[in-house]
């Protein structure tokens, strides 16, 4: 090798950086880069990015080998006065790189233009998710669907979904890496995102956008199901709000309890060593029941009412170092008065428990 | 001299004195205005710190005498006429005094700028202990919201941005053979407006409620409903851009006026083109950021709506107007660094800088295409559909003239007499590094690919590719390379290659996994992350403290050869561009007399060749056919 | 090379000696004077910055959609359309003092500069009247955000020139400026005039369409 590049350099280059380029794009297509694929959006664009892998070795090669090359053929020592040779421009060459730049930049535009378009296709009677963001929870309304209302995304396997996206406060951003598909929430608009999600399993909801203290732990769940199971979701749903989740649970006020508190987001601010959450937005509830007494007393309530209030009302008081208006006031809403009480109760139960 | 007279006089007992009487002139203020309109309370600190935040600064640099002059003319007093006291330094005290040699206010920028780096690196070393773990350690969100969001600021506002404008004064009027910039008080005042930016900014951590933690890009809403230290951005900004364009339109000023004889626009150096179109750049552009920090303070004090959708605003204003200055300012951190590596390669490589013209015109075409991307920030934004497409093809287009100056560079270094010296292996490390960032820069273009990496760290490793691998590389190539010449000393070269090889080494440990992460799943700007990000971050954590530390190779070079080092020749790289045909350091009034500009300024290997004489050596160089130095040009036969 | 070379130890031990003497004379590389030029750039600057107040009003009125004036709120048109003639009067007086000045007018330029003052003065005061009766408020709806944003940085920008001409207005009257040397008042003239254009697009902006 060594005689062939002082030989034939340009031979020995060529034979080089062809290698290093061939090699390069095995490593870079190899490497496991995204997460798994559960949306027909993500074979586009993962394709789309092995495209860009392959089209950037090579450019990246081809600097790279140049700028060794040069190094090591012409590197001087120190104290050697001589000048390199006075090459001002090459117009031929530099019409060869003006012209090939252009041309790959404006096919990789077509290429992800094309995708782009597939991707955000339109398609007939769509499934209708609202989607509401808040400083720092997810809901999620199905309006078809006798307006269920969820703090999980749930979603039939292989059904195209149009999730309308709102926000109550600042712009967020709602992302779910495995469907490679995001979009801000923007206060006065409803953004959209078109999705057919086709492998079964539960992914999170990722807020993309800085939205305040909440933001790194505002995350909630997603579950892709098969369309029979969705629709038996939807029927338990309307059931849960009935009584709170109790039933689904076996009858276990605990399990609904700790079941609904993960489900409505509440992990994404409060730490509480039941529900595993470690998070500080909010006050940490595994002291819920001292503040009760201490600062429930004050209003008069029982620790029950102290709790009820702080989920309905959370204006109405804030532990001192916490700011007021962290948390979302529209639970009461979201949530039916069996759920409230499930989630008093659990709270009430477990809060300050030790776990094993 | 009596206390009376130090208190009369500019300085730094007066700018002391002028604190309190601002921060009063601003209490008195706001309880008056408060009070006459029967608002309650009458002391509203948010308001009072606001305003304080305007005048404080502002009596400051009052205060230190930048205004002495002006306030003499306005008043139609004699002025006083020019002794050239305020000029030149002997001693280091005078770096600390309000002066007018565009030599001092180079170092001045240049000091005071990487004092905000060390800060803003050491917020940086912050956020990585807090992530070396997912949960929450040292900081709670808050707090680490307002490490990242001051980390960004004072890097973006207060560093990069600010000290190629600090190396461009130092170096630009020697260049051009001018003997000062065009408007050297107002050069003074863009100087003292940095400081007092950059103090606003971390002052910011110790206000009620923390510092501003909505990242640099303050989107509204979140920027106007968060707490008083968000007023620290809001303001500081207003100072650090209205230092920024005071500059730029000085150096515009300057390269046009007063150029040396011969001079003509295609013998320029490619640090003098690159600064010329980043000023202008700073010109247009800087007023959308002052524009967008006037809407969210307006909104904040004033209860005005123009981010309220409910009351008629709109949301993605902030986000347009924002960005229609944050992307050109990514050129402003990035063409004078364009510019440094053009003398640096050409000097070192001792060969006529490839395709000269081709390399001027590439500047002009990436300010030009730089004011049709800004949208590119935006694809998931929920802006309007149409708007994405040709914002993705232009910005992909600006691939084409970044191409061109890195092939000219790779053909510069062909067949040259390559020395390795420190600032051509910083040099040879930016390019490497800026096609890697140039690379996730076209992958970032393309929309269906931002959908998913928008917002993460893909971003982070991207940005910090271009900025630090690209933009802060660049700084280092340009202060070893001008260090003799500004110090009129050597600076040490085997720590400065130890400095290159550890910052070269763990710069890509650090953030070449991010890239990684990002596209696995991992948003940016979050204290805590999914335990499945543990292990690389805890790998990029340790990476960046060993990236922290070779920072001090730099900083213990650095002192040491400025107080120490080996006495520099006038010329130690036997460069041909002007600032290199005076002594080191430069003599107080740069020349004796102008020089006369005969040939380009990277003639390299052409046998003869001269960029400037003397006149008074009477060396007939005039004979001297003079190529305009550009794109095959015939070397000049003598 | 050499030629340079040899050029080196000689400036700057001269300099060691003679601290007497100040920098060379700057080369004049073009024909444009530095400080006109420095105020054109400035005022590039100044453009941008009202455009970035013009996209909010662009957002505001034409994306969102808006109504204009809000409902229930009228603009005094004609008012401030006297108001507008009475600005641009003063860049006729103003570049009458120029000619004043250019001439060695004393006279001229005094009047001029007194008159261009005051009629800035003026504008500025009916201005202030109108935001006193006008009814609505900055924090009432974002048309009056943005109407206040606009009309506010414009008064700004007034108030600022009128700084500058008191100045110049002030040097006139100490017998300041010549036939040959009166960029003090041509510069600030300059930013005048740039006050009184801008106004005209922010009146038809703002009141007229």
């Amino acid at each position: 090798m060594r005689r062939l590049l002082r030989k034939r350099p340009a031979l020995g280059m060529a034979l080089l950086s062809g290698t290093a380029t061939a090699v390069g794009i095995a490593i870079s297509l190899a490497i496991d880069w995204f997460p798994d694929a559960a949306s027909t959006a993500s074979k586009d664009i993962d394709n789309l990015w092995d495209v860009l892998l392959i089209a950037s070795v090579p450019v990246f090669v081809l600097v790279m080998s140049v700028a060794l090359y040069s190094v090591f053929a012409w590197k001087v020592k120190p104290g050697d006065t001589s000048d390199g040779a006075p090459i001002h421009g090459h117009t031929k060459l530099e019409v060869v790189w003006v012209t090939i730049p252009f041309v790959m930049v404006t096919a990789l535009a077509l290429y992800g233009w094309v995708v782009l378009d597939d991707i955000e296709a339109k398609e007939k009677d769509p499934l209708i998710v609202n989607v509401t963001a808040q400083q720092f929870a997810w809901s999620f309304e199905y309006p078809a669907l006798d307006k269920v209302k969820s703090n999980q995304l749930v979603l039939p396997k292989d059904r195209r979904v149009e999730l309308r996206v709102k926000t109550k406060d600042v712009i967020h951003s709602f992302w779910v890496p495995e469907f490679r598909l995001k979009t801000d929430t923007v206060p006065g608009l409803t953004t959209k995102v078109r999705v057919t999600p086709n492998r079964l399993g539960r992914y999170d909801v990722v807020c993309a956008e800085l939205c305040g203290i909440g933001h790194a732990t505002m995350r909630q769940a997603v579950r892709v199901v098969p369309p029979g199971e969705f629709q038996g979701w939807v029927s338990e749903r309307k059931q849960r709000a009935g009584d709170g989740g109790v039933a689904a649970a076996g009858g276990d006020t605990a399990v609904a309890g700790k079941t609904l508190f993960a489900d409505t987001g509440c992990t994404a601010c409060h730490t509480l060593a039941d529900a595993g959450s470690e998070a500080s937005a909010g006050p940490p509830l595994d002291d819920l029941t001292k503040d009760a007494a201490k600062f429930g007393k004050r209003e008069g309530q029982s620790a029950e009412e102290y709790v009820k209030t702080a989920i309905e009302q959370p204006e109405a008081f804030v532990v001192p170092g916490f700011t007021k208006g962290t948390m979302p006031d529209n639970y009461k809403k979201n949530l039916s008065s069996a759920e409230i009480s499930t989630l008093v109760k659990y709270l009430s139960d477990v809060s300050g428990k030790e776990t094993k | 001299m009596t206390l009376a007279t130090k208190l009369r006089g500019p300085g730094w007992y007066r700018a002391a004195i002028s604190q309190p009487i601002a921060f009063l002139f601003a209490f008195g203020l706001v309880a008056l205005v408060r009070s006459l309109y029967g608002w309650d309370p009458v002391v509203d600190w948010e308001a009072i710190t606001t305003v304080a935040l305007i005048t404080m600064p502002l009596g400051f640099i009052v205060g230190i005498g930048c205004f002495d002059y002006w306030f003499r003319w306005a008043a139609g007093a004699p002025t006083v006429p020019e002794d050239h006291s305020g000029h030149g330094a002997t001693k280091w005290q005078d770096y600390f005094k309000v002066n007018t040699d565009h030599k001092v206010i180079g170092i001045q920028y240049i000091v005071t700028t990487f004092i905000f780096f060390v800060i803003g690196g050491l917020t940086a070393m912050l956020i990585r202990a807090e992530l070396a773990q997912p949960g929450t350690q040292f900081v709670d969100p808050n707090t680490y919201n307002g490490l990242f969001s001051v980390h960004a600021s004072l890097m973006i506002f207060l560093f990069i941005i600010p000290v190629f404008a600090g190396i461009a004064n130092f170096v630009i009027p020697l260049m051009i053979g001018a003997p000062d910039m065009a408007f050297p008080r107002l050069n003074a005042l863009s100087f003292w407006m940095l400081p007092t930016a950059g103090v606003m900014m971390v002052a910011s951590f110790f206000v009620e409620g923390g510092a501003f933690a909505t990242g640099w890009t303050a989107y509204a809403p979140l920027s106007t409903e968060m707490p008083v230290g968000q007023q620290f951005f809001t303001l500081g900004v207003q100072f650090a851009g209205a230092s920024s364009i005071a500059t730029g339109l000085n150096f515009l000023v300057t390269i046009i006026t007063m150029r040396a004889p011969g001079m003509t626009f295609w013998r320029m150096p490619l640090l003098v083109w690159a600064n010329f179109t980043t000023s202008l750049l700073v010109v247009i552009a800087t007023p959308f950021i002052a524009g967008s920090q006037f809407f969210v303070l307006l909104d904040r004090s004033l209860g005005t709506h123009f981010f309220d959708a409910g009351g008629g605003g709109d949301v993605l204003l902030y986000q347009h107007v924002f960005w229609f200055y944050s992307h050109p300012a990514v050129y402003i951190m990035m063409l004078p660094g364009f510019g440094i590596i053009s003398e640096v390669i050409s000097t070192h490589a001792r060969k006529p800088v490839f395709g000269y013209r081709m390399m001027a015109f590439s500047l002009v075409a990436i300010v030009i295409l730089g004011f049709t991307v800004w949208a590119h920030h935006m694809f998931v934004s929920g802006m309007s559909d149409w708007l994405r497409v040709p914002m993705m093809i232009t910005t992909l287009l600006i691939a084409v003239p970044t191409g061109i100056k890195v092939f000219s560079w790779l053909a510069t270094l062909w067949r040259g007499a390559i020395h390795l010296t420190t600032p051509m292996l910083f040099a040879l490390g930016f390019i490497t590094m800026f096609t890697l960032g140039g690379i996730s820069g076209i992958m970032l273009g393309i929309i269906p690919v931002v959908i998913h990496v928008s917002d993460t760290y893909f971003i982070v490793a991207h940005i910090h590719y271009v900025l630090f691998g690209g933009s802060v590389f660049t700084i280092f190539a340009g202060i070893y390379h001008w260090f003799p010449k500004m110090t009129g000393r050597m600076y040490d070269e085997s720590l400065g290659k130890v400095h290159f090889w550890l910052s070269f080494i763990f710069f890509n440990l650090t953030f070449g996994p991010m890239h990684f992460v990002g596209v696995d799943g991992m948003p940016r700007r979050v204290a805590d992350y999914a335990d499945e990000f543990a292990t690389m971050n805890a790998f990029i954590s340790v990476s960046s403290f060993f990236f922290g530390l070779s920072f001090l190779v730099f900083l213990y070079n650095m002192i040491t050869s400025w107080r120490n080092g080996p006495k520099a020749a006038a010329n130690p790289w036997r460069a041909h561009s002007i600032e290199w045909q005076v002594s080191s350091p430069p003599p107080i009034f740069n020349f004796d007399e102008i020089p006369t500009v005969v040939g380009g300024p990277y003639e390299y290997g052409v046998p003869g060749a001269v960029h400037a004489v003397f006149k008074e050596e009477g060396a007939p160089a005039k004979a001297t056919p003079a190529p305009a130095g550009g794109g095959g040009a015939p070397p000049p036969g003598e | 090379m050499e030629s340079a070379s040899v050029a080196l130890g000689r400036t700057h031990d001269e300099d060691q000696h003679d601290d007497h003497h100040g920098p060379p004379e700057a080369n004049q590389s073009s024909r444009i004077d530095a400080s006109l030029l420095g105020m054109f750039l400035f005022i590039i600057s100044e453009i941008m910055l009202f455009g970035a107040f013009f996209t909010a009003y662009f957002f505001i009125r034409v994306v969102g959609d808006t109504e204009w004036p809000a409902p229930g709120e009228h603009l005094p048109v004609v008012v401030a359309g006297i108001n507008t003639a009475i600005l641009i009067s003063s860049s006729f007086t103003m570049h009458w003092a120029l000619e004043g000045a250019r001439n060695e007018n004393r006279a001229a330029l005094r009047v001029g500069m007194l008159t261009t003052f005051l009629l800035g003065l003026t504008f500025l005061c009916i201005q202030i009247n109108e935001y006193v009766f006008i009814g609505f408020a900055p924090a009432d709806n974002a048309q009056g955000s943005i109407f206040y944003g606009l009309t506010g940085l414009h008064g700004a920008h007034v108030f600022v020139g009128l700084t500058l001409l008191a100045m110049a207005t002030t040097r006139a009257f100490r017998g300041h400026f010549t036939a040959k040397e009166h960029r003090g008042v041509e510069v600030p003239g300059i930013y005048w005039h740039f006050v009184d254009v801008m106004w005209i697009v922010v009146y038809t902006v703002i009141y007229v369409i």
